[in-house]
Protein backbone atom coordinates (compact mmCIF):
# COMPACT_ATOMS: atom_id res chain seq x y z
CA UNK A 1 0.00 0.00 0.00
CA UNK A 2 1.36 3.43 -0.95
CA UNK A 3 1.61 6.48 1.25
CA UNK A 4 -1.88 7.61 2.19
CA UNK A 5 -3.42 11.01 1.98
CA UNK A 6 -3.12 13.41 4.88
CA UNK A 7 -5.89 15.55 6.34
CA UNK A 8 -5.46 18.81 8.23
CA UNK A 9 -7.96 20.83 10.23
CA UNK A 10 -8.94 23.86 8.17
CA UNK A 11 -8.52 22.12 4.81
CA UNK A 12 -11.30 23.21 2.45
CA UNK A 13 -13.12 20.73 0.26
CA UNK A 14 -13.63 21.43 -3.45
CA UNK A 15 -17.15 22.95 -3.78
CA UNK A 16 -19.93 20.99 -5.44
CA UNK A 17 -22.65 22.78 -7.46
CA UNK A 18 -25.94 21.05 -8.24
CA UNK A 19 -28.77 22.30 -10.42
CA UNK A 20 -32.26 21.46 -9.17
CA UNK A 21 -34.89 20.82 -11.81
CA UNK A 22 -38.47 19.58 -11.64
CA UNK A 23 -37.46 16.65 -13.83
CA UNK A 24 -34.76 15.70 -11.32
CA UNK A 25 -37.25 15.94 -8.45
CA UNK A 26 -39.72 13.74 -10.33
CA UNK A 27 -37.03 11.13 -11.01
CA UNK A 28 -35.89 11.16 -7.39
CA UNK A 29 -39.44 10.62 -6.13
CA UNK A 30 -40.27 8.11 -8.87
CA UNK A 31 -37.19 6.01 -8.21
CA UNK A 32 -38.83 4.81 -5.01
CA UNK A 33 -42.28 4.38 -6.53
CA UNK A 34 -43.64 7.70 -5.26
CA UNK A 35 -45.57 8.56 -8.42
CA UNK A 36 -48.66 10.21 -6.96
CA UNK A 37 -49.01 13.98 -6.63
CA UNK A 38 -47.04 15.38 -3.72
CA UNK A 39 -45.62 18.66 -2.48
CA UNK A 40 -42.52 17.75 -4.47
CA UNK A 41 -44.12 16.99 -7.81
CA UNK A 42 -47.42 18.85 -7.98
CA UNK A 43 -47.87 22.61 -7.59
CA UNK A 44 -51.45 22.41 -6.35
CA UNK A 45 -50.51 19.90 -3.67
CA UNK A 46 -47.55 22.05 -2.63
CA UNK A 47 -49.79 25.13 -2.32
CA UNK A 48 -52.37 23.18 -0.31
CA UNK A 49 -49.92 21.39 1.99
CA UNK A 50 -47.05 23.83 2.39
CA UNK A 51 -48.59 27.11 1.31
CA UNK A 52 -45.65 27.63 -1.04
CA UNK A 53 -45.87 29.23 -4.48
CA UNK A 54 -44.79 26.00 -6.13
CA UNK A 55 -43.10 22.68 -5.59
CA UNK A 56 -40.03 22.24 -3.44
CA UNK A 57 -37.38 19.55 -3.49
CA UNK A 58 -37.25 16.94 -0.77
CA UNK A 59 -34.59 17.67 1.81
CA UNK A 60 -33.31 14.20 1.04
CA UNK A 61 -32.10 15.46 -2.33
CA UNK A 62 -29.88 17.99 -0.55
CA UNK A 63 -28.82 15.18 1.78
CA UNK A 64 -27.85 13.10 -1.26
CA UNK A 65 -25.84 16.00 -2.69
CA UNK A 66 -24.03 16.44 0.62
CA UNK A 67 -23.15 12.75 0.58
CA UNK A 68 -21.80 13.16 -2.97
CA UNK A 69 -19.80 16.20 -1.79
CA UNK A 70 -18.03 14.19 0.90
CA UNK A 71 -17.75 11.00 -1.18
CA UNK A 72 -15.89 12.88 -3.92
CA UNK A 73 -13.45 14.18 -1.31
CA UNK A 74 -12.80 11.01 0.66
CA UNK A 75 -13.29 8.52 -2.18
CA UNK A 76 -16.14 6.07 -2.56
CA UNK A 77 -14.23 3.05 -1.26
CA UNK A 78 -13.83 4.76 2.11
CA UNK A 79 -16.85 7.04 2.38
CA UNK A 80 -19.50 4.51 1.31
CA UNK A 81 -18.42 2.23 4.16
CA UNK A 82 -17.85 4.68 6.95
CA UNK A 83 -19.20 8.09 6.07
CA UNK A 84 -22.16 10.07 7.30
CA UNK A 85 -23.91 13.41 6.86
CA UNK A 86 -26.22 15.30 9.23
CA UNK A 87 -27.92 18.24 7.52
CA UNK A 88 -30.49 20.78 8.72
CA UNK A 89 -32.76 22.18 6.03
CA UNK A 90 -33.04 25.93 6.51
CA UNK A 91 -34.75 27.17 3.34
CA UNK A 92 -36.69 25.46 0.56
CA UNK A 93 -34.77 24.38 -2.53
CA UNK A 94 -36.94 24.91 -5.59
CA UNK A 95 -36.79 23.88 -9.24
CA UNK A 96 -34.33 26.15 -11.05
CA UNK A 97 -32.09 26.66 -8.02
CA UNK A 98 -28.35 26.14 -8.14
CA UNK A 99 -27.08 24.88 -4.81
CA UNK A 100 -23.41 25.07 -3.86
CA UNK A 101 -21.99 22.83 -1.15
CA UNK A 102 -18.89 24.00 0.69
CA UNK A 103 -17.02 22.59 3.64
CA UNK A 104 -13.84 22.37 5.60
CA UNK A 105 -12.26 19.94 8.00
CA UNK A 106 -13.04 20.78 11.60
CA UNK A 107 -11.66 17.83 13.51
CA UNK A 108 -9.65 14.62 13.35
CA UNK A 109 -9.95 12.04 16.09
CA UNK A 110 -8.25 8.69 16.48
CA UNK A 111 -10.51 5.67 16.77
CA UNK A 112 -9.88 1.98 17.19
CA UNK A 113 -10.00 1.34 13.45
CA UNK A 114 -8.68 4.56 11.95
CA UNK A 115 -9.22 8.29 12.20
CA UNK A 116 -12.55 10.05 12.00
CA UNK A 117 -12.30 13.20 9.89
CA UNK A 118 -15.11 15.68 10.58
CA UNK A 119 -16.31 18.26 8.09
CA UNK A 120 -18.53 21.34 8.46
CA UNK A 121 -20.97 21.64 5.56
CA UNK A 122 -22.98 24.55 4.19
CA UNK A 123 -25.31 24.73 1.21
CA UNK A 124 -26.23 28.04 -0.43
CA UNK A 125 -28.43 28.90 -3.37
CA UNK A 126 -27.66 31.17 -6.33
CA UNK A 127 -28.61 34.29 -4.35
CA UNK A 128 -26.31 33.39 -1.48
CA UNK A 129 -29.02 32.27 0.93
CA UNK A 130 -28.15 29.32 3.11
CA UNK A 131 -30.45 26.39 2.33
CA UNK A 132 -28.76 23.81 4.51
CA UNK A 133 -26.10 23.49 7.17
CA UNK A 134 -24.59 20.76 9.22
CA UNK A 135 -21.73 18.38 9.18
CA UNK A 136 -20.47 15.00 8.28
CA UNK A 137 -17.57 12.73 8.89
CA UNK A 138 -15.73 9.79 7.50
CA UNK A 139 -13.85 7.03 9.23
CA UNK A 140 -10.56 6.78 7.34
CA UNK A 141 -8.79 3.47 8.01
CA UNK A 142 -5.20 3.88 9.18
CA UNK A 143 -4.02 2.09 6.03
CA UNK A 144 -5.17 5.07 3.99
CA UNK A 145 -3.32 7.59 6.15
CA UNK A 146 0.37 8.49 6.14
CA UNK A 147 2.34 6.54 8.75
CA UNK A 148 2.62 8.17 12.16
CA UNK A 149 5.85 10.10 12.72
CA UNK B 1 -56.54 -4.74 0.95
CA UNK B 2 -55.45 -1.15 0.48
CA UNK B 3 -58.66 -0.02 2.12
CA UNK B 4 -58.05 -2.16 5.22
CA UNK B 5 -54.47 -0.87 5.44
CA UNK B 6 -55.80 2.68 5.25
CA UNK B 7 -58.33 1.92 7.98
CA UNK B 8 -55.54 0.60 10.20
CA UNK B 9 -53.86 3.99 10.25
CA UNK B 10 -54.65 6.17 13.21
CA UNK B 11 -54.59 9.95 13.51
CA UNK B 12 -51.40 11.24 15.06
CA UNK B 13 -51.77 12.38 18.66
CA UNK B 14 -48.37 13.96 19.21
CA UNK B 15 -48.80 14.09 22.98
CA UNK B 16 -49.43 10.36 23.13
CA UNK B 17 -46.80 9.32 20.60
CA UNK B 18 -44.28 7.13 22.40
CA UNK B 19 -40.54 7.46 21.84
CA UNK B 20 -39.34 3.94 21.10
CA UNK B 21 -42.48 2.85 19.29
CA UNK B 22 -41.35 0.29 16.74
CA UNK B 23 -43.07 -0.18 13.40
CA UNK B 24 -43.56 -3.51 11.63
CA UNK B 25 -40.51 -4.47 9.57
CA UNK B 26 -41.02 -4.40 5.82
CA UNK B 27 -39.00 -5.38 2.80
CA UNK B 28 -38.63 -4.60 -0.89
CA UNK B 29 -36.36 -5.61 -3.74
CA UNK B 30 -34.04 -2.90 -5.01
CA UNK B 31 -34.04 -3.02 -8.81
CA UNK B 32 -31.46 -1.76 -11.28
CA UNK B 33 -34.17 0.51 -12.69
CA UNK B 34 -34.64 2.13 -9.25
CA UNK B 35 -30.91 2.70 -8.97
CA UNK B 36 -30.63 4.14 -12.49
CA UNK B 37 -33.59 6.47 -12.00
CA UNK B 38 -32.22 7.65 -8.66
CA UNK B 39 -28.77 8.33 -10.13
CA UNK B 40 -30.28 10.27 -13.03
CA UNK B 41 -32.42 12.32 -10.65
CA UNK B 42 -29.48 13.34 -8.49
CA UNK B 43 -27.14 13.71 -11.51
CA UNK B 44 -24.57 11.48 -9.90
CA UNK B 45 -23.71 8.26 -11.78
CA UNK B 46 -21.86 6.97 -8.70
CA UNK B 47 -24.60 7.65 -6.14
CA UNK B 48 -24.57 4.50 -4.05
CA UNK B 49 -27.52 4.77 -1.68
CA UNK B 50 -30.84 4.86 -3.55
CA UNK B 51 -32.37 3.79 -0.25
CA UNK B 52 -32.47 7.53 0.56
CA UNK B 53 -35.28 8.24 -1.88
CA UNK B 54 -37.35 5.40 -0.41
CA UNK B 55 -37.77 7.49 2.77
CA UNK B 56 -38.05 4.25 4.69
CA UNK B 57 -38.21 5.75 8.16
CA UNK B 58 -41.04 8.18 7.54
CA UNK B 59 -42.67 5.64 5.23
CA UNK B 60 -43.01 3.27 8.15
CA UNK B 61 -44.51 6.07 10.23
CA UNK B 62 -46.93 7.00 7.44
CA UNK B 63 -48.21 3.44 7.23
CA UNK B 64 -49.15 3.66 10.90
CA UNK B 65 -50.40 7.24 11.26
CA UNK B 66 -52.32 9.91 9.42
CA UNK B 67 -51.57 13.60 9.94
CA UNK B 68 -51.68 16.97 8.20
CA UNK B 69 -48.38 16.37 6.45
CA UNK B 70 -44.86 17.26 7.36
CA UNK B 71 -41.66 19.00 6.35
CA UNK B 72 -38.22 17.52 6.62
CA UNK B 73 -36.29 19.73 9.03
CA UNK B 74 -33.15 17.69 9.47
CA UNK B 75 -31.81 14.39 8.23
CA UNK B 76 -28.78 12.27 9.07
CA UNK B 77 -27.59 9.38 6.97
CA UNK B 78 -24.93 6.79 7.84
CA UNK B 79 -23.30 4.73 5.07
CA UNK B 80 -22.21 1.18 5.91
CA UNK B 81 -22.47 -0.83 2.67
CA UNK B 82 -23.94 0.22 -0.69
CA UNK B 83 -27.05 -1.84 -1.51
CA UNK B 84 -26.86 -4.13 -4.54
CA UNK B 85 -29.61 -4.26 -7.17
CA UNK B 86 -31.58 -7.51 -7.10
CA UNK B 87 -31.22 -7.96 -3.35
CA UNK B 88 -34.17 -7.85 -0.97
CA UNK B 89 -33.81 -5.14 1.63
CA UNK B 90 -35.48 -5.33 5.03
CA UNK B 91 -36.17 -2.16 6.99
CA UNK B 92 -36.61 -1.76 10.73
CA UNK B 93 -37.98 1.63 11.78
CA UNK B 94 -39.02 3.30 15.01
CA UNK B 95 -39.83 6.61 16.69
CA UNK B 96 -36.48 7.88 17.95
CA UNK B 97 -37.54 11.17 19.51
CA UNK B 98 -40.11 13.95 19.61
CA UNK B 99 -39.80 17.53 20.74
CA UNK B 100 -41.49 20.90 20.89
CA UNK B 101 -39.60 23.92 19.54
CA UNK B 102 -40.95 27.47 19.25
CA UNK B 103 -44.44 26.08 19.73
CA UNK B 104 -44.12 23.60 16.85
CA UNK B 105 -44.15 19.84 17.15
CA UNK B 106 -41.47 17.63 15.68
CA UNK B 107 -41.07 13.89 15.48
CA UNK B 108 -37.87 12.03 14.82
CA UNK B 109 -37.96 8.69 13.01
CA UNK B 110 -35.05 6.32 12.58
CA UNK B 111 -34.51 3.23 10.43
CA UNK B 112 -31.84 0.74 9.51
CA UNK B 113 -31.76 -1.22 6.25
CA UNK B 114 -30.27 -4.72 6.00
CA UNK B 115 -30.00 -6.81 2.85
CA UNK B 116 -30.87 -10.50 2.40
CA UNK B 117 -27.23 -11.47 3.08
CA UNK B 118 -27.38 -9.78 6.46
CA UNK B 119 -25.23 -6.80 5.44
CA UNK B 120 -26.05 -3.60 7.30
CA UNK B 121 -26.56 -1.01 4.55
CA UNK B 122 -27.40 2.29 6.15
CA UNK B 123 -29.09 4.15 8.98
CA UNK B 124 -31.28 7.20 8.55
CA UNK B 125 -32.63 9.64 11.13
CA UNK B 126 -35.21 12.24 10.11
CA UNK B 127 -36.65 15.18 12.04
CA UNK B 128 -40.04 16.23 10.68
CA UNK B 129 -41.94 19.41 11.50
CA UNK B 130 -45.59 18.40 11.73
CA UNK B 131 -46.95 21.81 10.74
CA UNK B 132 -46.05 21.89 7.02
CA UNK B 133 -47.87 25.17 6.40
CA UNK B 134 -45.10 26.95 8.29
CA UNK B 135 -42.92 26.67 5.17
CA UNK B 136 -45.26 28.76 3.05
CA UNK B 137 -45.80 31.27 5.86
CA UNK B 138 -42.08 31.86 6.23
CA UNK B 139 -40.71 31.44 2.71
CA UNK B 140 -43.68 31.69 0.38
Amino acid sequence: MGVGRSYTIGDELPPLVKHMTQEAINLFEGSAGHHGPSQFTDEATARATLGTRGTVASGRMSLTFALEFLRRYFGSSIFNRGGMVDLRFLRPVRPGDFVTFKGKITGITKEANGSRVSVEISATNQTGETTGAGGGNCLVPSGFLPPDE
Amino acid sequence: MAQSAENARKPLDWEKLEIGETFPAFSYVLTQEMLDEYRTGVTDPEAAFPTISHKVDVGAYNRAYTDAGSVNARCAFYCYNPPAPGKRITVHAWIADKYLRRGKTYICTEAVSVDEDGRLLDRVITHELKQPGEVGKKWG
